[in-house]
């Protein structure tokens, strides 16, 4: 079990994308909603394998179980139709309905799960790293992993000026106009001290040669090895069997 | 193609990522303080009025990636992101971002926008849903005997006007409050220098 989560986590990024690919092309290729409604599942067993469980589930139900959710409730009370399951009033559910939900949350599961998936096994640092070997520009990978690193900053800096602002006497709680009182002078000096940091950090990226054009080396190293090999052969052969199946059987 | 790649100075590409990350941040600030808005483009808005329309785009669908991470399904809202920077940043470059009531017009220009590109999204790609509280609104507009259309279209009108144009006056604001000899480095940071010796 552990190697098997070693063996996915240590997968090349671009073979992990491939395989996420496939898990959202394959639901919308192939009729009816089992296999779609599999995906996530699928999608489970392997966050459970690689041990990321609790962040993949996290995910999962707070991003996609509200939407699938309030689709259900649109659609199957709205959908236009005739055959009528229950009704009080002048709300009914509709057949109808219920199908095209079935149909749609189906595929919005499966492709949804997939993306979560994606970016639960894979490091956006190996990501970043692995376009950067396929010919993306460092300037492009630097935006990316850098506005992931400036996150989990920015966040500490907001309580911190929140907590100043409290401390100055700002309400935080209470209405909602008080409650968006409070957003001014919380936002403002975080926007205004993090967008002057860029000044030092021309300085330091520039030191460093940043927008010299000579190759880059990168610290950062990323191996494809033999399994690499073997998971995208197995993707690829196993959609050339659906698409035989699906068109020409 | 040339004018693009003449936006994209090391001053500009730094400003992405702090866009990037105030647009996520505000949006969480927006969530711990329990307001019914989103108010996560903010950061792209600031980046588009000083640093252009493409920066300002990339920055837009950069924070959707980064929203995606955690809520796939805003990764579906990435061009309704990326337009709002290119919006932006073209009426800035015409001066239309430095005066209040400019600003006005051009945050009902955005949200203008906005409704255009993520009410198909809406519709064909969830149903109508949205998966946030703002959907009882479409749900009580089909209850009185609408089309789908017409009911996301209502809710789209409802929040992304809101949504839209008071980003844009606390893009407004931030901008107005930075130094003239930051604004100095940018883009199009001439446009809010106050003192006006300088900027000529």
């Amino acid at each position: 079990m552990e190697k098997l989560g070693t063996f996915i986590l240590n997968l090349y990024p671009t073979t992990k994308f491939l395989f996420a690919v496939f898990l959202m092309i394959t639901p919308l290729l192939l009729p009816g909603y089992l296999y779609s409604y599999l995906v996530p599942v699928l999608c489970l067993i392997i966050a459970i394998i690689a041990g990321k469980t609790k962040l993949y589930v996290d995910i999962v139900f707070k991003g996609l179980l509200s939407i699938v959710f309030m689709i259900f409730l649109l659609q199957s009370f709205f959908y236009p139709g005739d055959t009528i399951l229950w009704s009080w009033k002048i709300f009914s559910i509709r057949q109808e309905g219920i199908d095209f939900s079935v149909q749609l949350t189906s595929k919005i599961l499966a492709v949804g799960s997939a993306i979560v998936l994606f970016f639960q096994i894979t490091k956006i640092n190996d990501l970043a790293r692995s376009l950067e070997i396929l010919g993306v520009s460092p300037k492009a990978t630097y935006v990316l992993s850098s506005a992931l690193n400036i996150i989990p900053e920015m966040r500490t800096h907001l309580l911190r000026i929140m907590d100043a602002q409290k401390t100055r006497g700002v309400e935080t709680e209470g209405n909602l106009r008080i409650r968006l009182k409070a957003f001014f002078p919380a936002l403002t000096p975080l926007i205004l001290s993090s967008f002057s940091s860029t000044d030092e950090k021309a300085i330091t990226l520039e030191s460093r040669a940043f927008t010299a054009r000579t190759k880059k080396t990168s610290l950062h190293q990323l191996e494809k090895t033999k399994s690499d090999s073997v998971v995208r052969v197995l993707l690829l052969i196993l959609f050339v069997f659906i698409l035989i199946w699906r068109f020409f059987l | 193609m040339k004018g693009i790649k003449k936006d994209f100075t090391l001053f500009a590409i730094l400003l992405i990522p702090i866009g990037v990350a105030v647009n996520v941040v505000a949006g969480e600030l927006v969530e711990l303080l329990k307001i019914p808005l989103f108010l996560n483009q903010i950061g792209t808005m600031i980046v588009a009025m000083v640093a252009g329309p493409w920066v300002g785009a990339i920055t837009g669908g950069v924070s959707k990636l980064i929203f995606g991470i955690f809520n796939p399904t805003q990764l579906a809202f990435m061009p309704v992101a990326m337009a709002s920077g290119i919006v932006v940043g073209l009426l800035a470059k015409k001066g239309m971002t430095t005066k209040v009531w400019k600003v006005a017009i051009t945050g009902f220009i955005v949200a203008i926008v906005a409704i255009l590109i993520a009410t198909p999204t809406t519709v064909i790609v969830f149903g109508g849903a949205s998966g946030t509280g703002s959907d009882a609104l479409t749900a009580i507009v089909l209850a009185s005997g609408k089309e789908i259309w017409t009911a996301v279209v209502t809710q789209k009108i409802f929040v992304e006007s809101i949504d839209k144009i008071l980003s844009i006056f606390v893009a407004y604001m931030i901008v107005r409050k930075m130094s003239d000899q930051y604004l100095s480095k940018q883009n199009y940071g001439h446009l809010y220098i106050k003192n006006k010796t300088i900027a000529s």
